[in-house]
């Protein structure tokens, strides 16, 4: 079997100051790279898996890196959907209460675990020279501001490492995007998840570099909300139905309408001496 | 030329046809479908397509590879739209060629035929831009509820006719189970008949697949010679060498044990969220025993047990299903007793899978030789010998399915292929767009 041609490059890499940033392209798993992640990971594997897919930016003096695929990230998923974590699709009560007459020989749930496959992924991080590593700094925060600047995009790309249907049920996908400028960078790995009629989820880490200081920032933000406040608050600004609808397919127009519910900032500085 | 020829000719050039039109193809394509039962009965050779969601240029490549309607019989196995951007163009193609040629053309109904489905992901918002109204929407749902819900492929031949170019070092009289070729009618690999067992998929290795074992000494010993129609173990598939096979979207429900019971459904309403209409759209193959709830708290997946049990009870040698992306365009699964077929390849624009067809072609043993059947309850499979479905394809006791030997597969070919050229769809590939996100 042939497979598809690799796109033109899958891998492009940039260099801006002292860091290094790459990204890789690739196409969904075949069946057997998938069984062997299902087998590592022991959870059913998303189906839009891009397990060669990878987004990393390395500082070059030292060797700190950060990363972002999907393996890691899957790795933190709930396995066994014990804490709680277990959503269920809207209709699931209506279901079950019309399976119980005909078909209650059936109760098992088939290996649970957390199938919306949130993750608490904020990268893969491997520490520089000296044991530099990202502290806890809350006193840190990512200069907005600066880049709001329409500075010129050096370098650009956006990668994703997995999605999931829900069973057609709503989307859960895992995206990590990057822009470089000439003094600072960012990255934005982003964590959607709309369960339809349930929740709405937006797990942002935000990775920002300042080339010139060699520090790196890094943000944490988790939001979520029932599914009916998200439409009642798209409503309210102004959108019709139909437009909702198409609203609640982009992240970007309901992120910033969700409560924040966990929130961390931490920092690390490279510059040697 | 008809204004139906017209109306083809406009959509296989992916322009839309007017909302009248729309109206009354939708329309008379209700009036054929009423006429369906739920499980229509189709004979090879014929051609199985997977999920299709919207991408109209992909579809015109599926037909340049599988051949044209009517020259090939075609049947698809649902999920005609959503997601992809064109399945106006691509539902109403096949719409039309259903009703210009319906005896060559069987399409059964997915989960995304559905007015709630359509609305989330994308076929609404699409008609909505194209004609400003929710009309044409309107008018495809209502086709979408007289579409049936499977489909019984009989008279395949349990050998593959040759290929125009046999490149592989077969031996001669080889008895080839599974063909792959690419959409260049190169053959890829092929397996050769060997029992049960070891079932491939399209992950297989380049070159020359061969499970050598077993050229003929290891066929099923209860089966005569290819070609000849003698199938020992046709209980209730006279003249079908290779045992029926079941065409459905999703999957098996635990409330169906019969192909009869499909029959029985109501199925003319919207997907239901529950009972056996559903889960025949929904489920899944997985690797378990028996019947499973999804962690999702709706839906059943199902083991091999199940799915090889109803086939013995049913006369059945395979379930075709689609429903689940497959990187390789197609799985076999459980002893090849389950097939998943996908034919949307580069899924979503983005996926970078190769799709795949299922050709299942004639029993030339003048044996298996039927007229198309609606399939209705009650009503011989058309023509098939021994009358009617009742007895022959119904109930089993447990004793008589243990003692029933699995039928054999049709021999299969499958054909790969690989998302249209991005030059033909008359839009840029897909870049990143250099946004100042935050």
């Amino acid at each position: 079997m042939h497979p598809p041609p690799p796109p033109p490059s899958s891998t492009r890499t940039h260099t801006q100051s002292t860091f290094r940033i790459l990204t890789t392209k690739l196409p969904i798993l075949k069946s057997d790279p998938i069984d062997a992640l299902h087998a590592r990971l022991g959870i059913p594997i998303p189906e839009m898996i891009f397990g060669d897919n990878l987004l990393s930016l390395t500082h070059l003096p030292t060797n700190w890196s950060l990363s972002f695929s999907a393996e890691p990230a899957l790795d933190l998923v709930d396995k066994t959907g014990s804490n709680g974590s277990m959503l269920r699709v809207a209709y699931a009560n209506e279901w079950s209460a019309t399976r119980e007459k005909t078909s209650s020989g059936i109760k098992e749930v088939v290996k649970p675990f957390d199938w919306s496959y949130s993750t608490t992924y904020k990268g893969t991080e491997v520490k520089g020279k000296g044991g530099k590593c990202f502290e806890k700094n809350e006193r840190e925060e990512i200069p907005l501001e600066l880049l709001k600047r329409r500075d010129p995009i050096l370098f650009h790309d956006e990668v994703v490492l997995y999605e999931s249907e829900l069973d057609d049920n709503g989307i859960s996908a895992l995206t990590v995007k990057v822009r470089v400028m000439e003094q600072r960078m960012l990255v934005l790995c982003r964590f959607f998840l709309r369960l339809d009629n349930v929740l709405v989820r937006v797990r942002d880490t935000r990775v920002y570099v300042d080339f010139e200081e060699e520090k790196v920032v890094r943000e944490w933000m988790s939001r979520e909300d029932k599914f009916e406040n998200v439409k009642k608050n798209l409503y309210m600004s102004g959108l019709m139905p139909d437009a909702i609808t198409v609203a609640l397919r982009d992240s970007n127009q309901v992120a910033n309408l969700l409560p924040v519910v966990e929130h961390e900032v931490e920092s690390v500085s490279l510059k040697s001496g | 030329m008809s204004d139906l020829d017209r109306a083809i000719a406009q959509l296989r050039a992916c322009r839309p046809i007017p909302e009248t039109e729309v109206r009354e193809l939708c329309h008379k394509a209700r009036e054929l479908l009423i006429e369906e039962g739920n499980v229509v009965t189709v004979n090879a050779p014929v051609t199985i397509c997977g999920d299709i969601h919207g991408q109209f240029h992909d579809l015109m490549e599926l037909f340049r590879v599988g051949g044209d309607v009517p020259d090939t019989n075609y049947l698809f196995m649902g999920d005609f739209v959503d997601r992809g951007f064109y399945s106006l163009e691509s539902f109403l193609l096949l719409l039309c060629l259903k009703v210009r040629y319906p005896d060559r053309m069987t399409l059964i109904r997915g989960n995304h035929e559905s007015r709630q489905i359509t609305t989330v992901y994308g076929f609404y918002d699409e008609c909505l831009r194209k004609y400003g109204s929710a009309n044409v929407w309107r008018y495809c749902c209502d086709v979408f509820d007289y579409l049936a819900l499977g489909a019984i492929v009989l008279g395949a031949s349990y050998t593959l006719p040759a290929s125009p170019g046999r490149p592989l070092a077969t031996p001669p009289g080889a008895d080839v189970e599974i063909e792959v070729c690419n959409a260049d009618q190169q053959i890829i690999s092929q397996f050769l008949r060997k029992g049960r067992g070891d079932p491939p998929n399209g992950s297989m290795e380049n070159g020359v697949v061969q499970q050598s074992n077993g050229v003929s000494s290891s066929t099923p010993t209860n089966t005569g010679p290819p070609g000849s129609g003698a199938s020992g173990s046709s209980g209730g598939s006279l003249g079908n060498p290779a045992g029926a096979v079941l065409c459905v979207h999703g999957g098996l429900s635990p409330l169906i044990d019969s192909i009869d019971k499909i029959r029985l459904l109501d199925r003319k309403q919207e997907v239901p969220h529950e009972g056996a209409m559903c889960d025949l759209l929904w489920s899944d193959p997985d690797e378990i025993d028996g019947w499973g709830l999804s962690p999702r708290g709706a839906g059943f997946l199902f083991g091999a047990d199940i799915v090889k049990v109803f086939n013995q009870k049913n006369d059945l040698s395979l379930i075709a299903r689609a429903h689940q992306l497959v990187m390789e365009g197609f799985k076999e699964m459980f002893d090849a007793t389950i097939v998943t077929v996908w034919s949307a390849p580069n899924y979503c624009y983005r996926c970078g899978n190769v799709a795949a067809l299922l050709e299942l072609s004639e029993d030339d043993s003048g044996l298996g030789v039927l007229a198309r059947s609606n399939g209705d309850v009650n009503r011989s499979d058309g023509g098939f010998p021994g009358g009617g479905a009742g007895p022959l394809r119904g109930v089993l006791t447990e004793s008589e399915v243990d003692s029933k030997p699995l039928l054999p597969g049709p021999a299969r070919r499958y054909r790969v292929f690989m998302a249209a050229a991005q030059d033909s769809r008359g839009m840029p590939a897909k870049k990143p767009v250099a946004d100042y996100f935050l």
